[in-house]
Parts: structure tokens; sequence; C-alpha cells
């Protein structure tokens, strides 16, 4: 055998393997591999910022949706890093979540650039005061915890084993609407519309149920809300024909659907179980203006999810500034796999 | 005042970005409310936006030296506990501190600091129906209310209804309060075993201490369903009559009216005790459109046989077949409580009662005067028109409940259901004259008579 052939088998086993492994690995593995490969890259000081105790309860509920410098985030933020660093979080998070998600959460990270320009350049804002932290080791076994966010955006993404769970979660975004290379993005658009689509599929009796008869200027269960669970109202999906329970579970996975695929399958059957007694509340108009965000607020409240989304008036427009909030009562923090 | 905060409002904004980041022209009051067994919890968060904190912090800050001290914090959180009102069962209670925290002034000014105020209220004894009411009118000018009652970690506490205003500023709770002492210990564990022993307990406890509630319930629903009520008085109308060549003619008789009548309730009673009792049971699953459609129709069916006579000596048979569309609907009240199965079922027999006491109630209130003139010559306009009047409710709700159109059926109708004791009254006074001037009428002509 010729050197030239050896080396050519040996390249073609290589890669073999590496298909193989690829094909075999789960989304466990997968966010492992990229979370050592994303520590790799930092040196020992940065490390010790970015690393917690599993069971650090304080840096477990430290999230918000202000911008960074008012409430602080530990760990690293893409600023203070290498453009190496950068790809390797980035990375990171993409192993975490699926296309879509990942897709939501850069349209977030991309809103607070454009409102940095829209507010001359303010230092508070800009997609690159974004902060990663991670609690506990990296395993395929052992829990472990990765924590992403800044201004509007909070994703508290608990692994235990093959498990992988996205609860609590904050999603928001201002502008809610904007231009990117000649492109209009809504990060939240999908969530403004099957809601509306949602309401306008019901009857004038279910409506009736939905609609709540009062305002709610804000998210009722958002940050620092833990662990509350407050009496459902609105319309049971129960009393929704097929049509409008298959409209209400594609709402939901909205939020169910931005972790990676396979959580977001067990997640989804989770909720799907649940849902005779999960209900829709709606608050504020009913119209909107086409292309347009709603403006008005509403809130999923299942045994096992809890979803809010809430138009703010600050900013002048509700329609171009929106915070929504992701919960699971029996699982925040994956509670239920890891007993913490 | 309002100008000032407009324009302060507009400065903070022109300043920059930190004003678009977080709350800026209210004060954000978000109350959390916890009911147990023997006391309320109140957990208030309050956060005052950028545009509205000098205001705020004036009214903290007394002395105005720019520091918030231990006195001026207990003085704040108890002029808040002044501008609440807390009540249960129309009893005034008297909330505590339990405890206050306060950030830093600096996240304050920010609009980012949360004042969070614990209060706790001993509650009185009462029966298994209880009814909690809070009011925050705390900086109403600037404030954004929200209010919210956590899920009872007490089994024995059920949530049936909560009701607010618009701002949230009245916050109206209606709970079920099932069991005391030993009683709730035995339902206490009973619901944490699955056993069919447990089960049937707790059915027997809870039908005990819950069905009054329910009972109320159902004399409440029947009271605010108007449509069951108007289809079972448009069924009423005629019954003191008898039928002459299908037409509607003269009294039948007080034995054989009261008789009719009765056979008409019951029934309907019957026929929708049937349906509550398998839906609620959750045997069948029916979507609420086509039977509120249905119930429309009854009504409409009702109120025709009303002017004209569809089907004479029929009606108990009409009464029960519709009395099972009811039913469903009655079933889809209990259905939102979101009880489980044995509970269900204590809570369909005191639900339904509460049904039938109201039905009879009104029943009782309709029947003199229906009798009374239905003896004299004035009779068929109030058949005539209540028919109409029926008729037209029903078509309303047809177009509403079918085609989705806007009719303002239900604002008329809710209009006359309230004032229902009053109407009632004028009514009996009305039949008690034309009855005494019917006398005359009767020398004149015989009570047999075709009259329309």
């Amino acid at each position: 055998m010729s050197i030239n052939t050896a080396r050519a088998l040996r390249a073609l086993a290589l890669i073999l393997l590496s298909v193989t492994s690829a094909i075999a690995q789960t989304a466990t593995t997968r966010m492992v591999s990229a979370a050592k490969a994303f520590l790799s890259t930092l040196d020992a000081k940065q490390r010790q910022t970015v690393l917690f105790a599993f069971d650090d309860a304080k840096q477990r509920q430290r999230w918000s949706n202000l911008p960074t410098s008012f409430v602080a985030r530990s760990g690293i933020s893409l600023k203070d890093m290498n453009p190496a660093q950068r790809s390797a979080t980035l990375a990171l998070v993409s192993s975490a979540l699926s296309p879509r998600g990942f897709e939501k959460v850069q349209q977030i990270i991309e809103g607070d650039e454009v409102l940095k320009s829209k507010e001359h350049n303010n230092p508070l804002f800009g997609k690159d005061l974004y902060y990663i932290s991670i609690l506990g080791t990296p395993s395929e076994r052992d829990p472990w915890m990765l924590q992403f966010g800044g201004h509007h955006l909070a994703l508290n993404i608990t692994v235990a084993g093959e498990r992988g769970v996205l609860t609590p979660t904050l999603t928001g975004a201002q502008p809610a609407l904007y231009t990117m290379n000649g492109q209009t993005v809504r990060p939240l658009g999908p969530e403004s519309d099957k809601a509306f689509a949602l309401l306008n599929a019901l009857d004038e009796s279910e409506r009736k149920q939905a609609i709540l008869s009062y305002r709610l200027a804000d998210l009722v269960l958002g940050p620092g809300q833990d662990g509350k669970t407050i009496q459902p109202e609105g319309l049971k999906a129960s009393a929704m024909d097929e049509r409008q329970r298959a409209m209400l579970l594609d709402l939901i996975s909205e939020w169910a659907g931005i972790i990676h695929e396979s959580a977001a399958a067990t997640r989804m059957a989770e909720i799907k179980a649940g849902l005779n007694d999960t209900w829709f509340a709606w608050s504020g108009p009913i119209t909107v203006s086409p292309g347009s965000n709603i403006t008005a607020y509403y809130r999923i409240q299942g045994p096992n999810v809890v979803i809010e989304y809430a138009p703010q008036r600050l900013g002048g427009d509700p329609a171009m500034h929106v915070h929504t909030m992701y919960r699971d009562p029996t699982n925040d923090y994956g509670r239920r796999f890891t007993g913490k | 005042m309002k100008a000032r905060l407009i324009a302060l409002a507009g400065i903070v904004v022109s300043l920059g970005a930190p004003a678009r980041a977080h709350r800026l022209d209210e004060y954000l009051e978000a109350t959390l409310i916890s009911v147990e067994k023997d006391h309320v919890q109140a957990s208030m968060r309050l956060v005052p936006g950028v545009a509205v904190f000098p205001a705020v912090l004036a009214s903290i800050d007394t002395n105005a030296d720019g520091f918030i001290s231990p006195a001026e914090r207990q003085a704040y959180a108890e002029s808040v506990v002044r501008d609440l009102s807390l009540s249960v069962d129309g009893n005034v209670l008297a909330p505590r501190l339990v405890s206050v925290h306060f950030p830093n002034v600096e996240d304050m000014r920010e609009g980012l600091g949360e004042i969070h105020i614990d209060l706790n209220a001993d509650l009185p004894r009462g029966g298994p129906d209880r009814r909690l009411v809070f009011e925050n009118h705390h900086q109403s000018r600037i404030a954004a209310y929200l209010v919210n009652c956590l899920v009872p970690r007490d089994r024995n506490l059920r949530i049936l209804a909560q009701n607010r205003n618009e701002q949230q500023s009245f916050y109206q709770l209606d709970y079920l309060q099932a069991g005391a002492g030993a009683n709730s210990l035995l339902l206490g564990s009973s619901s944490s075993g699955r056993s069919s022993l447990g089960a049937m307990l707790k059915f027997v406890l809870f039908w005990f201490h819950g069905s009054a509630s329910m009972f109320h319930l159902g004399t409440r629903h029947i009271a605010e369903g108007t449509d069951h009520l108007l289809f079972l008085l448009a069924l009423l109308l005629p019954a003191p009559l008898v039928v002459i060549c299908s037409r509607w003619a003269g009294f039948a008789g007080v034995r054989r009216s009261v008789f009719q009548m009765l056979k008409v309730v019951t029934a309907f009673t019957v026929g929708h005790s049937i349906t509550l009792a398998v839906a609620a049971l959750r045997l069948v699953d029916v979507p609420s459109r086509p039977i509120e459609v249905l119930i429309a129709v009854s009504i409409l069916v009702s109120a025709a046989h009303a002017l004209r006579p569809l089907f004479p000596g029929r009606e108990a048979g009409i009464a029960a077949f519709f009395g099972l569309i009811h039913g469903l609907a009655f079933a889809t009240t209990l259905g939102n409580l979101g009880l489980g199965r044995w509970e269900r079922v204590a809570s369909i027999l005191g639900f339904n009662l509460g049904i039938e006491t109201m039905q009879l109630i009104v029943v009782a209130a309709a029947m003199p005067s229906l009798i009374l003139l239905s003896r004299t010559r004035a009779y068929p306009v109030l058949r005539i028109g209540g028919g109409l009047f029926a008729g037209f409710a029903s078509l309303g709700w047809i177009a509403e409940r079918l085609l989705g159109l806007h009719s303002s059926i239900d604002v008329l109708v809710d209009g006359i259901a309230r004032r229902a004791v009053w109407i009632a009254a004028v009514m009996f006074l009305i039949s008690l004259v034309f009855w005494l001037f019917g006398d005359v009428f009767d020398k004149q002509t015989t009570a047999t008579e075709p009259l329309s």
C-alpha cells in the first residue's frame, strides 16, 4: 500500500467516524462539547467570571428584562470577548436552541443594536451587551445550566441528562418592528400574529370569556416572581374546538420551540397533555394595524405553562415595545429533574 | 398637575434613553393575594416610574433630606395600608404590616426600585361561600394597579370568581371554603390519597360544606342567565289559557293553570338535571357554541307558542326537551370552575338545587300575576307583548351566537332583569287592578269567550 493510499484511507476513516458520531450525537452531547469548546477559549480569570456553582440560587435568579447596566448580569459579555470567544459563545447558545429559536434570539439582539443607533449610540444598548454564564459543570449526566441574556432577553436553560428545560425565559423587543437589509423584522411577530388569529377564531361567546374586563399594564409574573401560581382566568381550552386548540398549541410553540428540537418535542407533548386545563385570556384592543403588532396583553396558563405577552407603553407605541414571559410553575430552572 | 407630569415626562424623554428603558409615568402597584384557612396575605410590589418618582419620593421622604429613614419607611407603609380596604363577607379587616422593604433611592430614581410591603389579616369564621374585597386607592392619579390571587395551597379552598373594575383598583374574590376543624383534616388527608374510600369521604364532606355555596352559585346563575328564564317565562305565558280553534282563548281555571305551570317547570327541571349531570361528569363533551344557539332557538319556539298555540297540551314535553339543552349550558358553568370528578357530583346537586330554587321564586312571583291577569281582557296584551319581546330577544341572540353579529340585546335584557323585582311587583299591582275591574268585564263576557 502506498503512503498516499494509506493517508486517503485514514482520512476516510476519520470522516466516517465524525459523521457517525455526529449522527449519534444527542442535543446534550452537542451542548456539552460546545460548552467545553467555549470554556477552552477563555483564560483562567474569565473562566472564573463565567462559572458558578449549580446551586447558586442568587445567580440563577439574576436575570431581567432591563438593560444590563441597570440590572448587572454576572458572567461575561460579548463585548469583553475576542472574536473566537464570541463565536464560541454563539455556537454554544445555538447548540441549545432550535434554528427558529436561535433566529428569534438574534433578532432580539439585533433589535437592541437598532435601539442603540436610534438613541444616538446610547451605551446602555447594543448587541454586544449580552452576557453568558454557566452554573455547574457542563456534563452529559449531571445537571448544569446555561444562562444567556441582556436587555429584553433572559434564556435560562437547564440541562439534566437528555432533558432540556427553557423555563423561566424572558423575551422582549424594542423596537418590536425594524428594517434590516431592506427586510422588515419583527422578532416577536408570530407571537403577536398567532394570538390575534386565535382571538379571531373564537366565536362571540368564547371571546366574551377570553377577554378580561380590566387593563393589564405589565407582566404579572415577570422577573423576580419565581414559584408563584396565580388563579387562571379567561377561556378554557376544553371549551375550544379542535381548530382553536391547534392554534393555541401553535402559539405556545413560539416559546416552547425556542429550545432544541428534542427538548421542544417533549415539552410540547407535556403541554398538550394539560391542554384541557389551559386558559387563554386577553386584555386590551382587539384590532391591529396591518403588518404591525398587537397592543393587547394576553396570557396562556395551564398546569405546566404560563406565558404572558405584555406590550409596554414606554416609548410611546405599545406595538413597538413588548415583554414576554415563559414559565413552567412545576419545573422552572428544571427543578423537577434537579431537585434544586 | 397633569400638565406638569407631561412636561416632566417630556424632559425625561429628551434626556435620552434611560427613560425609555423602564417604567415612566406610572406608579405600578402590583398585589398578589393569598388566602389561607384563617388569614389572608397580600404582597405588594410598588414601582414608581421615573417621571412620577419625585412625587412618590416626596410622599416618602417627608422631611425632604434625600434620605429615607426607618421611621419614614414605616410611616409610608402605614399610609399605603390606610389607602387600602380589605373586607371579607362584608366585615372590614385590619391588615397588619408584616414586612417592609425599600430599595435604595438611586435605583428608585431610575425607575428600577421595587418597594415591597407584605400584609396579613386574620379572617373571621364564616360560611363556606366567601367573598373577599380588596380595594387600592393609593396614589390613584398615577397608579397602574395589578391584582391577582395565588392558587390556594389549602385544598379546602377553591376560587370561584374574580371580578375587577377596569383599573383594578377594585378586586372581588369569591371562593369556597370547605370544612372546618376536624373535617378539614379529614378532607386534607383524603385528598392526598387516591383511594376510592378517600374520594367517597371527600365527596360526602364536600357535599356538606361545598354544596351550600354551589347552591348559591346556582341561584346566581339562573338569576343572571336571563336566557334560561326568558324561555321558561315565555312558555308559562299561555299556560293559564285554553285553546279554541287553534287560538289562545280564555282562562282555563285556577287549578288547571297552577297544575299546568308546575308541570312545565318540573319537566324543564327534569330535562336540565339529566344533561347537567351527564355533561358535568364529562360523560359527553359538547361544544358551547351550538348549545348557546339552540337555547336561543328554544326561546324563539316558546315565544311563537305564546303567540299561537303550536303544541298545546304538549308544553311539558317541549319543556323537558329544551331542558336537556339548557342543562348542557349549565354544565359549562360548572366545568369552568375546574373541580374534580367527585366534587363535581356534590356540586351538581347543590348547583341544581340552587337553580331550582331560583326558578321556583321566579315562577312563584310570576304565577299569581299571570293567573289574575289571564282572567281579564288585558291578558292578550301581556301574552302577545311578552311573546314578541321574547321572540325579538331570541332572534338577537341567534344572530349574535350564530353569525357573530353584534346586537345590544344582552344589555337590554340584563337591564330588564336587574329591575325584575320592581317589574314583578308592578305587574302584580296591575294584575290586581285589572282583576278587580275584570269582575265587571266578567259579567259582560264569559270567561271562555275567545279574546284574540
